[in-house]
């Protein structure tokens, strides 16, 4: 039988566009869209599921963690020894365990985080043109040092001991705060965590907002995703950065649009409720006796660890 | 931007958290006299925007890509009061689940880029004292008042930084916090912030606030409050 497919259909086509021949922007800005979108709610998901677990940290008030999040966090602020930072990392650590959360996948972005944060950004602190000190790795040596303005560059040039100990410092510090802080937040109901801000005084309108603007980001990331995915779908080839540039002001007027039309539907729906402008939160669940025999043992080993 | 925990002394986030809940607090009543009983979801939406509009990564001359802190763009849409909670919310939900920023110096984010980089970009919207909603002179004015902010409020954290090794230092001289003085925090953020992140604040600033301009300038705060007051 002949074939009557037109010829140029039976032509493999490519979305790639031909090499040499692209002058605009390349397309990589969509898919870093995407993978921030994603991200977001990849980690709402995380957070949700992970508060839900019925274990041991999951069942602590969540005034409870936000007053050991605030306590713990200050102290690893001022801990100004290595060892003691040490102890708190592997305290930490002890309490993921307890909690059963996916440590993996945790740790993952923890030391992510860490490593940039507190490795990367301060390891040329190490260098003793940025920390005096005992050299114990010395890296060039010039035949004078240099003087430049306010800046002087020694003979030597290398790692010192005291830089090593304050990049490891700020590591441990960036470390233990991050895991601490994902530890709370993600074994409670993100709106529990944010209702226990009434204790510090938080005004409930504050905490409505940011609970509101909780729910917003997720319906958002959503629509997000998927008109990006929709955007990446019809373009391909040359574009003008300019072109693209006006194309993503749409998209983000669309979303603007769209979280006006949230809003208003939630005022609505707020109003038909009773709502007269005024808010009053809930107070949550009563604290119980592992409330208080956890604040007790955190509390005392965070004394500990100030007086080591 | 974003100051994570462990590079700011106490001596410096506890004052800077207390500007922040201070300035949060005159904001609340200052929105509520604008959007009334409708500040609650009004808020919400617009922090969430605020948070969203991080999200966008724009293409940007010279081959990359990159995104907006977005303070500029919202103080010019929501106002600067508005922008100023809207921003804080997007900095406390970011640190609390996402790990960007620190717990410790949610104050210290909170008071460069959700205080000082909103109000900066509205007055410097206003200081062109744009007569009509004409398109190059709005253009213009969003890209300088997303450059200059974004500039000067790097510039204010630089000398957060900075001054870490002169307030929290061992005898020694070994740092216990942020490990770079003024003469090396200063120039670092300063440059970078000039010559590319400033660079993508503006762009982002005024290709987000031309299309509003085309499509419906009524949404734009500082046309909004210029009709009104005429």
């Amino acid at each position: 039988m002949e074939n009557k497919i037109p010829s140029y259909l039976l032509k493999p086509t490519s979305s790639k566009p031909e090499p040499g021949k692209v002058k605009g922007a390349r397309l990589s800005f969509l898919d870093k869209t995407i993978m921030n979108s994603a991200s977001a709610l990849k980690s709402i998901y995380l957070q949700a599921e992970n508060a839900s677990k019925e274990k041991l940290v999951q069942k602590i008030n969540p005034h409870i963690k936000l007053i050991l999040l605030i306590y713990i966090v200050l102290i690893i602020s001022i801990t100004r020894h290595i060892e003691a930072q040490v102890i708190i990392s592997i305290f930490i650590f002890s309490l993921y365990i307890i909690a059963r959360l996916k440590i993996s996948g945790v740790y993952k972005k923890i030391f992510f985080l860490a490593t940039i944060f507190g490795f990367i950004v301060v390891l040329p602190a190490s260098l003793n043109i940025i920390t005096p000190g005992k050299i114990i790795f010395n890296i060039i040596t010039i035949n004078k040092p240099l003087h430049f303005w306010i800046y002087t560059i020694p003979r030597n040039i290398g790692f010192t001991e005291n830089g090593f100990k304050v990049v490891l410092l700020i590591f441990l510090r960036v470390l233990n705060s991050v895991s601490f802080a994902m530890l709370m937040v993600f074994t409670t109901s993100f709106p529990a965590f944010i209702k226990s801000f009434k204790i510090l005084g938080v005004p409930d309108t504050f905490l409505m907002i940011i609970s509101l603007a909780y729910k917003y980001i997720f319906i958002l990331s959503r629509t997000i995703e998927e008109t990006y995915f929709a955007l990446k779908s019809r373009l391909s080839g040359n574009i003008k950065s300019g072109r693209i540039r006006e194309l993503i002001s749409g998209r983000v007027f669309f979303i603007f649009n769209k979280s006006v039309i949230i809003y208003e539907n939630t005022y609505f729906a707020m109003v038909s409720r009773g709502y007269n402008g005024k808010v009053l939160l809930h107070s949550q669940k009563k604290l119980t006796a592992i409330d208080f025999v956890t604040l007790i043992i955190i509390v005392a080993s965070g004394l500990l660890i100030i007086y080591l | 931007m974003h100051i994570p925990d462990g590079y700011l002394s106490p001596q410096t986030y506890i004052p800077l958290f207390g500007v922040f809940v201070l300035t949060a607090a005159v904001a609340v009543k200052k929105v509520k006299a604008e959007v009334s009983s409708r500040n609650i979801p009004y808020l919400g939406m617009a922090a969430a925007f605020s948070f969203i509009i991080m999200m966008f990564n724009l293409p940007i001359p010279g081959g990359t890509t990159g995104h907006a802190v977005g303070s500029a763009v919202i103080a010019i849409i929501f106002g600067p009061w508005a922008a100023m909670l809207a921003v804080s919310v997007a900095i406390i939900i970011q640190a609390l689940i996402f790990g960007d920023g620190g717990i410790t110096a949610i104050g210290a984010n909170c008071f460069n880029m959700a205080i000082f980089m909103p109000f900066t970009a509205y007055f410097i919207f206003k200081v062109f004292n744009i007569k009509t909603a004409k398109k190059p002179g709005v253009t213009f004015a969003a890209f300088i008042s997303g450059y200059l902010s974004l500039v000067l409020a790097a510039i204010l954290t630089a000398v957060e930084f900075g001054i870490q090794p002169l307030i929290a230092s061992t005898p020694d001289g070994k740092a216990l916090y942020c490990p770079y003085d003024l003469s090396i925090a200063i120039p670092a953020m300063t440059i970078e912030h000039m010559i590319l992140f400033g660079i993508v604040e503006g762009i982002i600033t005024a290709s987000i606030v031309n299309y509003f301009l085309k499509t419906e300038p009524s949404l734009i705060y500082a046309f909004r409050k210029r009709a009104k007051n005429e």
